[in-house]
């Protein structure tokens, strides 16, 4: 590794995301990855690992590496970290960081385009809006541009009459 | 500790506790509870027949509880004074007839049931606090299952099992299955260097003391396996890197991190660490008999009594402040108070013995002479003029003003006990107090002199003498350039600048005042500077209602490492300045003058006006 390649500025730009604030202060006492799940089974997994490359400022090799998608959010890391990096926060700038850079990998891309087209993850089919008409519930159509007006993307549709809430 | 019962000119309480302070260096009144022993110091030969028919048994606190001891007992072997105490919670008592066996075996008899506590008054010239250190608890690091695993120890609880006067006489075994392990893992920093949980700072002893547990352990037990999982060995003393050494050489593994979880092996009570080494990369999994947590230290919770008492001050550690981290590291901020130990910070022996011995040098030094030479910068009350409305007292760091509010004789300054902070004489409304070398005359005719001519032109600054005026000292010997009109006036602490110094300044024509004194905990003055914060604030409140711009007062905390800080708060106060009119000027003199400020050196009666 050459310093040259280093980019000292990858620390703050992450610690400038919402939870990379604490990214400055890891001393590498490695709790984290001695607690993490995801760890235990791909041993390759190692969140310490990861902060220190970002905190070299290895961001082609931190934003690139598939690794940093496997973080399960299970927070035992912040749990036992003595220095309060929070480190699953840290690791979710990271991943938007990079995401924003084009490495979002295919399967997020893909939630991503359904979430854009449908406004949902899951399609809701005959069986969900059967149980919200026992629940007394309006049925649910497949309406995107109900969120998307809601996130000022479009201008509000209008709704259609018989789906009052 | 012997040698200190022995000596003659050195009287040790035992079993007592300080509960009122009073006074000033040279003459502190100090009230002890000294608490009733029970068995009369003198005669008790520490024998032993008392502890032998004593039926009540409990935890030894000395021991951590791993052994128990009687209601009758002694702390520990080497205890001064030697004598038997009976623990006066735990005694089934004598009357009417319970037990009192100990009477009855004890041969000199000086059992005593009929003891009572004692109250007694001292009075002392100075004062040594060494009031020492808790240990810290683990429980709450849940992973380290210090609750839920048997053979999680602390390494206070491995100091009790390795030492020969110790429950097990010296044999380390677990306490699951008393059984010698054949394997000991060490982990370090636990409760210290924590943002979280536990505490921020190094706890200073427990690298040092872990290293010495393993060579105990080696030379007891050679074929032991001991692991050390640590982030930084501090080994920084004299002799301490050779002792690292020795403990490395003599076959102890080091490993850099800290283990996520420690999981027991319910067949062998054996216990798992998994491990991120960072010297090999690897995720590892260790496996130990017996864990120890190298527990760091805390300052005990009644600290505050004492700190209440003596009017201490705390950093933000909660260890005892100093009154100066390089060149009066042992002495308080009030005179004639030293501080030993602990009490100050995390520390070893060494370190403790060095600084108890300049404490007691720093009180020799100021007890010898007879006589208290102290500075002429005093404050002094005229009591003509005193209405005694109490607020001198209130507003003095340093407890040195005698007066009694409503009725009473006029406020009195001890000199002794007076540091010349000139708070006092700055919040007086009767104008009664003289603040020597810094009098309302003196400092006026700075002001006048400052704003004689081309007032418009001119920035005066008071700046407080240990923090502000050597930052802008620091300034000038960095050659840090700042704009050259402006005028430092020096008082010895920012509480020294009274409203009426700002309203004359005003009034003479000033376009823009700065008061600056030191960050908040670092005032020279214990805290003086929070009187000049809550001062500034009232006075800014009063700009507003009297039509005058508040930000042409401005307050800031400049430090005497801060002298490109203080350049830049002077090139911003020039900014300000050039941006206050020649009209604005004269109609303040205009506002000020109908409101009669600043008030003339008057009665109160004339004041009111004002």
């Amino acid at each position: 590794m050459r310093l040259n390649d280093c980019d000292p500025s990858f620390k703050h730009e992450i610690a400038r995301q919402p939870g990379g604030e604490g990214i400055k202060t890891c001393f590498a006492c490695a709790a984290c990855t001695a607690r993490c799940p995801v760890g235990s089974l791909k041993p390759e997994y190692d969140p310490r690992r990861l902060l220190r490359l970002a905190i070299l400022g290895r961001r082609e090799e931190v934003l690139s590496s598939p690794l940093i998608w496997l973080c399960c959010s299970c927070q035992n890391c912040s749990e036992v970290c003595p220095q309060d990096v929070r480190c699953t926060d840290v690791l979710t700038a990271i991943k938007n960081l990079a995401a924003a850079a084009g490495y979002a990998p295919p399967s997020g891309q893909a939630m991503a385009r359904q979430l854009a087209a449908h406004g949902r993850l899951l399609e809701v089919g005959e069986f969900e809006n059967d149980k919200r008409a026992e629940l007394g519930l309006p049925p649910v159509s497949e309406q995107p541009g109900d969120y998307q007006a809601l996130l000022g993307l479009k201008p509000e549709a209008p709704r259609p009459a018989g789906e009052g809430a | 500790m012997a040698d200190a019962g022995r000596h003659p000119n050195i009287t040790l309480l035992t079993n007592s506790q300080v509960t009122a302070a009073s006074g000033y260096v040279g003459n502190f009144n100090i009230k002890v509870l000294k608490k009733a022993r029970m068995v009369v110091e003198g005669q008790c030969t520490a024998c032993g027949d008392c502890v032998k028919v004593c039926p009540v048994v409990v935890p030894d606190e000395f021991n951590v509880g791993l052994s128990s001891r009687r209601a009758i007992y002694q702390p520990f072997p080497q205890a001064v004074p030697s004598a038997y105490i009976i623990d006066g919670q735990q005694c089934l008592g004598h009357e009417p007839i319970v037990c009192g066996k100990c009477m009855e075996a004890c041969q000199k008899k000086c059992i005593d049931f009929n003891m009572s506590d004692e109250e007694l008054e001292l009075k002392v010239g100075t004062i040594v606090v060494a009031t020492g250190v808790d240990v810290y608890d683990p429980t709450v690091l849940d992973e380290y299952g210090y609750t839920r695993h048997e053979n999680v120890l602390t390494s206070l609880e491995l100091e009790r099992l390795i030492s020969s006067g110790g429950p097990s006489q010296g044999q380390v075994i677990r306490l699951s299955d008393r059984a010698v392990p054949q394997s000991v893992a060490f982990i370090q920093c636990v409760g210290s260097r924590s943002l979280k949980r536990g505490n921020p700072y190094c706890s200073n002893i427990c690298c040092m003391n872990t290293i010495k547990s393993t060579l105990m352990l080696k030379e007891h037990y050679p074929e032991m396996e001991v692991k050390v999982f640590y982030i930084d060995i501090r080994a920084f003393g004299k002799g301490f890197e050779d002792l690292f050494r020795r403990s490395k050489a003599a076959g102890v593994r080091y490993i850099r991190g800290i283990p996520g979880e420690i999981q027991e092996d319910p067949q062998t009570r054996g216990l798992v660490l998994t491990v991120d080494n960072t010297a090999t990369n690897a995720l590892e999994t260790h496996r130990a008999d017996m864990v120890v947590l190298a527990v760091g230290m805390h300052p005990p919770e009644q600290m505050k009594v004492i700190q209440e008492m003596l009017a201490l001050q705390k950093s933000p550690d909660g260890f005892y402040l100093e009154a100066h981290p390089k060149l009066q590291p042992v002495d308080s901020a009030t005179r004639g108070v030293f501080f030993a130990g602990c009490a100050e910070g995390p520390k070893d022996i060494k370190e403790s013995v060095t600084q108890a011995s300049a404490a007691a040098a720093r009180a020799m030094r100021l007890m010898t002479p007879g006589k208290l030479r102290v500075e002429a910068i005093t404050a002094e009350v005229d009591p003509e003029t005193c209405t005694i409305c109490g607020i001198c007292g209130k507003v003095c760091p340093y407890q040195a003003i005698a007066v009694k509010a409503k009725g009473g004789k006029p406020a009195f300054v001890n000199a002794a006990a007076c540091m010349g902070c000139g708070t006092c004489a700055a919040e007086c409304p009767a104008h009664a107090i003289t603040m020597h070398h810094f009098t309302d005359g003196q400092i006026n005719a700075q002001i006048d002199a400052t704003l004689e001519d081309d007032p418009q032109g001119r920035i005066p600054i008071f700046a407080c003498n240990w923090c502000s005026y050597a930052g802008a000292d620091f300034a000038g010997v960095a050659r840090l350039p700042y704009p050259p009109n402006t005028r430092l006036i020096r008082t010895m602490c920012s509480g020294r600048v009274s409203e009426d110094f700002i309203w004359r300044a005003f009034s003479q024509g000033a376009p823009v005042v700065l008061l600056s004194g030191c960050h908040f905990g670092d005032c020279h003055y214990i805290n003086a500077n929070h009187w000049t914060d809550k001062r500034v604030k009232r006075i800014w409140r009063k700009m507003e209602k009297l039509g005058l711009r508040p930000e042409r007062l401005q307050l800031e905390w400049i430090s005497a490492a801060e002298g490109m800080r203080f350049a830049q708060v002077m090139q911003r106060m020039e900014e300000l300045r050039a941006g206050v009119t020649p009209e604005e000027i004269a109609q303040t003199k205009v506002i000020l003058a109908q409101a009669g400020l600043p008030g003339e050196k008057a009665p109160p009666a004339k004041q009111a006006a004002g």
